[in-house]
């Protein structure tokens, strides 16, 4: 029976799966060192400590997913040792990666996803390291990347880092300044407001669509200096590969989002969603978690079965939550994400293939969810408000994070259709009783 | 003729005056910085939003007649989202120039020249070349008399300008009141028996832009110490900007060249040319003023502490000035430290 279970059960559930099947499933093709099956007790014991409370779901699929996920840090610093280029791309959330798979042993990462790794080691030593080099306390999570940067225990010094900058959010453009100066060399490059048919009505996005070529042409000429290779066939199929994994992720979505009942939790969602950033540093295998992820879902759908109750009031979810708990209390407290805004649209829509490689990257960045205008942001929650499928809205905030605090009230009134309810992250371990209280008042006036 | 009534707000240094002028309504720097207005922001920005932002933001929606247009750049991002609450909330019309952050210069030139456009189109006005030379030689006219005045504020001895009543005549600049007369005689002319030496420390001022109603705090820090010049908005960094050529192309070049924004991509410019100053003016120590949530600026005051190899004052405020008392004795144990080191 689907549902979601905790530590002990899972360890329990651990002792059924046989050692070919641990043996079979391996990162980078390694049947040597690349097996990444374990129960999650033994990252809890590594350090992953916030997954004493955390209820994962318990099917073979969501154990392989964050098996291959907890399991990421060891990956890069195993890329590096066997010679594979580890290159950080920065910001951009979504494009620049695609551009860096298409050159051999290249395995791109995103620093900025070290966000979460506080709240999972329940540990706040990534936050203080950045406090201490100066960045103030009310500032977005991201923060922990300087953290880790300083620190160099959390993913091999990259090879090559490519900071993306300009109309987005100014905390973490600010960190990536002051990881250049701890003395990493950075490649910058550019972000461009968007301002949509209105602004150049000649050439509605032409002039910003040649701003970013010039950009991705200086990621792929910097590229081509590092490996000594420049084979645009390949780019072209980084292109598809990502769109087959774009594809793979809209598929599960939408079948999660449309069932009776909700096949797939919330937190894993959210984590399949940022897979789409850059494959968690082995695409393939992601890709083919992803497809077993998805018979999963296919074949609870078909037997009636889900993971959560079925009168599991639909809400969106504007932001993601640094915290991976609050997707947990949100579910316990009966609601159900149907659509998300995650700040990285640009990550999911999908990349034209029968136009030039790099006029595809940059139309696809266009939509970046932080870019342009608030109201654009949340046109796909207006419209599921609009249509009866989203009853309420949940945004999870950063105290002190600029777009936040310049968003929260504007979408508030976009969608005040609907109960809107707008929290503030709290620190590791800070989500206190009043917050759940907030959080279960939420769910009591959705459900009258 | 300067249409009186009609004003055109505009957020960041990067914008052209002598453009928002040729459309013949007063360019006004929107520094408003009161509390009460802060605190109405609040009504549609969180908490945590930039006090200055909240209070243009209230500012400009009090007052939307008095406005032709609002006109701001993607320099920081919290102002760069003030538009989208304006475009919702009211019908001023807005603009918005992609400042890169980086260094790329043809998307400055090409956002100028999409904003040449759009105000030509709002001000049903050619920007003929003979317009922008006139506004050009205006105003540069205008910020050669406050270079002469800022030169009086930084003798190596004493100030004929305290940076107090400076700020107030940079207020004018900003507010577009540029042909309000300067009574510049005892500015220029030392006292008879000459001046007296200054025994204060000197500062340079950085940080977030001082509102219009903020000047208080300059006040409050010229009683300890002497502050020779500042890298500040809302006070005198638009001396940075000289038009070689009079012309549409000079003014991109000044604007886009002058001394860079701290949130610039690498911000490297910014301590190079800004530490120039330090060692120009013999500066002992440095004011870091900020308000509250202003990453671009608290992000980097330890690398401020490291690069300019000075002391740093950090003075956060959220434009109430409750903690007046703690300020002032900030800044003179800070003033007595500096004369320590002397």
């Amino acid at each position: 029976m689907p549902k979601k279970i905790g530590l002990s059960d899972w360890s329990e559930q651990f002792k059924l799966v046989s050692v070919e099947q641990i043996k079979k499933f391996t990162y980078y093709h390694n049947s040597e060192w690349g097996i990444y099956l374990s129960p999650p007790a033994t990252f809890m014991v590594y350090g992953t400590r916030e997954l004493k409370r955390l209820k994962l779901d318990n099917s073979f699929a969501a154990l392989r997913l964050w098996g291959f996920v907890f399991n990421e840090s060891e990956r890069l610093f195993r890329a590096k040792q066997i010679g594979k280029k580890v290159i950080a791309t920065m910001g951009d959330l979504g494009i620049v990666p695609v551009i860096i798979m298409a050159f051999p042993d290249c395995v791109p990462f995103y620093p900025e996803c070290i966000w979460w790794t506080p709240f999972f080691k329940e540990s706040t030593v990534l936050l203080d390291t950045a406090t201490q080099l100066g960045i103030p306390e009310a500032t977005c999570f991201s923060k922990a990347t300087l953290g880790a940067f300083y620190k160099r225990a959390y993913f091999p010094r990259p090879d090559a880092i490519f900071a993306s900058t300009g109309a987005s959010c100014d905390d973490y453009s600010c960190i990536m300044q002051l990881v250049e100066d701890l003395g990493y060399e950075i490649v910058w490059l550019e972000i461009p407001l968007r301002k949509g048919q209105k602004a150049y009505p000649n050439n509605a996005s032409g002039r910003l669509e040649e701003y970013l070529i010039g950009e991705y042409q200086r990621v792929w000429k910097k590229m081509v200096e590092l490996t000594g290779i420049s084979n645009k066939n390949q780019l072209i199929k980084s292109i598809k590969k990502a769109n087959q994994l774009r594809n793979l992720v809209t598929s599960i979505k939408n079948l999660t989002y449309e069932a009776p009942k909700a096949p797939l939790p919330g937190l894993e969602l959210m984590t399949i969603e940022f897979g789409n950033l850059y494959g968690y540093a082995d695409i393939e295998e992601w890709i083919d978690i992803l497809k077993m992820i998805k018979r999963t879902i296919e074949d609870r759908i078909e037997k009636g079965l889900g993971v959560l109750q079925e009168d599991a009031i639909p809400i969106a979810w504007i932001t993601p939550s640094a915290d991976p708990l609050l997707l947990n209390l949100v579910e316990d407290a009966g609601l159900r994400i149907v659509q998300t805004e995650y700040v990285i649209n640009q990550a999911l829509v999908p990349i034209e293939e029968d136009i030039d490689p790099f006029r595809a990257l940059a139309r696809a960045f266009l939509q970046a969810s932080l870019i342009g205008k608030t109201s654009e942001r949340v046109k796909r929650i207006i419209a599921g408000v609009k249509e009866g499928k989203i009853k309420g809205v949940l945004i999870t905030n950063m105290l002190g994070a600029s777009h936040c605090a310049m968003e929260t009230g504007l979408i508030m009134r976009f969608l005040s259709a609907v109960p809107v309810l707008a929290i503030d992250v709290p620190q590791p371990f800070g989500i206190t009783e009043q917050l759940k209280t907030r959080i279960l008042a939420f769910a009591e006036t959705l459900k009258h | 003729m300067v249409n009186e009534k009609k004003l055109i707000g505009y957020t960041c240094s990067y914008i052209p005056v002598e453009i928002l002028a040729v459309t013949g309504f007063k360019p006004y720097r929107l520094l408003s910085g009161e509390i009460n207005l802060a605190r109405a922001g609040e009504k549609i920005l969180k908490v945590d939003a930039c006090p200055l932002i909240k209070s243009n933001l209230s500012y400009i929606l009090e007052n939307s007649d008095k406005f032709a247009c609002i006109v701001g750049s993607t320099g920081c991002d919290m102002a760069r989202r003030m538009f989208d609450c304006l475009q919702e909330l009211s019908d001023i019309p807005t603009y918005i120039i992609n400042n890169p952050r980086t260094d790329k210069p043809e998307i400055f030139y090409d956002e100028i020249d999409w904003l040449v456009k759009e105000l030509e189109k709002l001000s049903n006005k050619r920007f003929e070349p003979e317009l922008i030379n006139y506004e050009i030689e205006k105003w540069e006219a205008v910020r050669n008399l406050y270079r002469q005045l800022e030169a009086g504020r930084r003798l190596q001895t004493a100030s004929l300008l305290s940076a107090a009543e400076f700020a107030q005549i940079c207020a004018n600049y900003h507010r577009g009141a540029i042909e309000l007369e300067i009574k510049t005689t005892n500015y220029f002319n030392p006292p008879i028996g000459g001046l007296r030496k200054s025994t204060k420390p000197s500062v340079y001022l950085i940080g977030s832009p001082i509102p219009y109603e903020a000047h208080s705090i300059i006040e409050m820090l010229e009683n300890e110490v002497r502050l020779v010049g500042d890298f500040n908005c809302g006070i005198s960094r638009f001396l940075n900007i000289k038009i070689q050529n009079k012309d549409l192309a000079g003014i991109k070049q000044a604007y886009y060249k002058q001394i860079p924004c701290i949130y610039k991509r690498p911000n490297h410019d910014f301590y190079a040319m800004v530490g120039e100053r330090l060692k120009e003016l013999a500066c002992q120590g440095i004011i870091l003023w900020t308000l509250d949530y202003c990453d671009n600026y608290e992000f980097e005051l330890k690398r401020m502490e490291k690069t300019f190899g000075l002391p740093v004052l950090w003075l956060r405020s959220d434009l109430s000035f409750q903690n007046k008392s703690q300020l002032k004795i900030r800044i003179a144990a800070f003033a007595e430290m500096l004369r320590q080191s002397i």
